[in-house]
């Protein structure tokens, strides 16, 4: 049985190291890029936001601005026993939220979408967001995730039912023409960690892409080759277009292109994209059943992913 | 590209040297705005509650400000995206007397217009990092903060130097980005090419497009 004093710390601190602290791939996927980066103003820009990421975690103040929607996901063993039960887990990070809000560590973004109303501690309906996935044993993997506002709303995150017939050049080029239209004067604040979500229903696609933009370690890979494929194709051609750090030419335009998929219909393939902007905020925390709390460079939401 | 170093209230001299591509950095007077506020005051047609004479330097933000000890303390600031508050633009530009917006993108063609008349750039950020800014800027006050809510509120900020921005809106009328959107689009085809998709392939239609 895992208390719910020490689970509800846990998110507390999961969402202040989601918000204030660079993952060490993002960090790895910046000293690549400003090592290749052949235009002086880019180069500039991306050691300008990598420099303010690593003062971040000293002055313990958020990466950027806009901590956008607060949205979880708990991998949780199937055995796993919480004191109160999810509904209490889910309550216990409605408060850590507020209280993160409360202390500067993500900013109160969360309005009502008619009114505006702002309740000032990112907390309503259906924000914060959850997601699970259950697996064995008697642990949960708690993620936080920051979806900051610029990289959701202005054409980065979009989805397409196309025609069975129309298959992998219709996908490909569906992502190329969504991050060319996100881009311009760098809306969506590349270089992105894309996400590209493949088959389902348009909400499976949609979380998939979500999923692969914010859960997938930098750098990692689809284990079946048919998507490892499309992920480095389109890595090369994203990266080719001379998009740069926000927009404004360079070399690297996405630090990451992740694929998951989803059995479809024939009647139709869904796909979806979703980007996350270069500052990519997330963090995981692993609880074990006796309460030993594993902190964890990068969320395991995917098996075989490396 | 030339690098100025500007001081806020700006004069029409300050920027009509300006071209896009030019990096600024900004000391003086400033003050900011979300769509809340602009909503507030054009659709609903409520008065700013303060004079702006004398602060014409417009910045798209809504920071993290909190109170330590008695004082505004800021925690975070990053320019948000200008293009969304294009609805209200122009007006801004005319009724607030605005020389100056400092926004991430850019703006659309009808506050473009406006601007090139009025005599009004538009800066951005070429990157994402509020910790290289928030030591130059001073908060001075706030206005609307219980109608609006903290980060839709009024922010009276005191520049320092802060910068780079490169200026993507001239006074004459050219936007820098639009330059840079015709060289991707020619990036484009080749690069669909090489990944095996004809750039002029044509889906399917499922349904018709509205
Ligand atoms: S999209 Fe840009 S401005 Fe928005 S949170 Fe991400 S980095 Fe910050």
């Amino acid at each position: 049985m895992i208390k719910t004093e020490i689970y509800e710390q846990v998110i507390f601190e999961t969402i202040k190291r989601g918000a204030t602290e660079i993952s060490k791939d993002v960090k790895l996927a910046f000293e690549r890029a400003i090592e290749k980066e052949t235009k002086q103003d880019a180069k500039k820009g991306l050691i300008a936001t990598l420099k303010s990421m690593e003062m971040s975690k000293i002055r313990e103040n958020p990466l950027c601005v806009d901590t956008g929607w607060p949205i979880f996901y708990f991998k949780v063993g199937n055995e796993c026993e919480l004191e109160g039960g999810f509904m209490e887990l889910e309550n216990a990070t409605r408060r850590a939220v507020a209280k993160a809000t409360e202390k500067g560590y993500i900013r109160a973004t969360m309005k009502h979408p008619l009114t505006g109303y702002d309740p000032g501690n990112n907390v309503g309906e259906n924000i914060p967001n959850f997601t699970y996935k259950f697996v064995d044993g008697k642990d949960i993997e708690i993620i936080y995730v920051a979806k900051g506002g610029g990289s959701e709303c202005f054409g980065g995150t979009r989805h397409k039912v196309i025609a069975y017939a129309d298959g992998v050049e219709g996908i490909k080029k569906f992502v190329v023409d969504c991050f060319v239209a996100s881009t311009r004067a760098g809306a969506i604040c590349p270089p992105s960690v894309l996400g590209v979500g493949i088959g389902g229903t348009a909400n499976v696609a949609a979380n998939l892409a979500k999923e692969a933009a914010c859960l997938r370690t930098v750098g990692s890979s689809h284990p079946e080759k048919a998507f490892n494929d499309i992920e480095k194709e389109l890595y090369k051609a994203l990266n080719g277009l001379g998009i740069g750090i926000m927009g404004a030419g360079g070399d690297t335009s996405v630090l990451a292109v992740n694929v998951e998929y989803a059995y479809t219909h024939i009647a139709g393939i869904c796909v979806a994209t979703s980007s996350n902007c270069m500052v990519a905020r997330r963090a995981s925390t692993l609880i074990k059943d006796g309460g030993e709390v594993i902190l964890q460079e990068s969320p395991t939401w995917f098996d075989n992913r490396s | 590209m030339a690098e100025y170093h500007l001081v806020a209230p700006l004069k029409d001299s300050d920027v009509e040297k300006l071209n896009i591509g030019d990096v600024v950095y900004i000391s003086g007077e400033a003050f900011t705005c979300r769509s809340r506020l602009q909503k507030y005051i054009f659709d609903e047609k409520n008065v700013l509650p303060v004079s702006i004479k004398d602060r014409n330097v417009l910045i798209h933000n809504g920071p993290i400000v909190v109170k330590e000890n008695g004082k505004w303390k800021l925690v975070s600031f990053m320019p948000t995206s200008s293009i969304r508050f294009e609805k209200w633009g122009a007006k801004s530009v005319d009724e607030w007397n605005l020389k100056m917006i400092v926004g991430k993108t850019t703006m659309g063609k009808k506050t473009m217009e406006m601007m090139k008349e009025k005599k009004c750039v538009h800066v951005s950020p070429q990157s994402v990092s509020p910790n290289l800014w928030i030591d130059s800027i001073e908060v001075q006050d706030v206005y609307l903060y219980d109608e609006l809510g903290r980060i839709e509120a009024c922010w009276f900020f005191r520049l320092d130097d802060i910068g780079p921005f490169i200026v993507d809106i001239d006074t004459k009328g050219n936007n820098y980005f639009d330059a840079l959107e015709q060289e991707v689009l020619k990036k484009r085809d080749e690069v669909l090419k090489s990944i095996g998709v004809d750039p002029d392939f044509e889906y399917t239609e499922l349904y018709r497009e509205r």
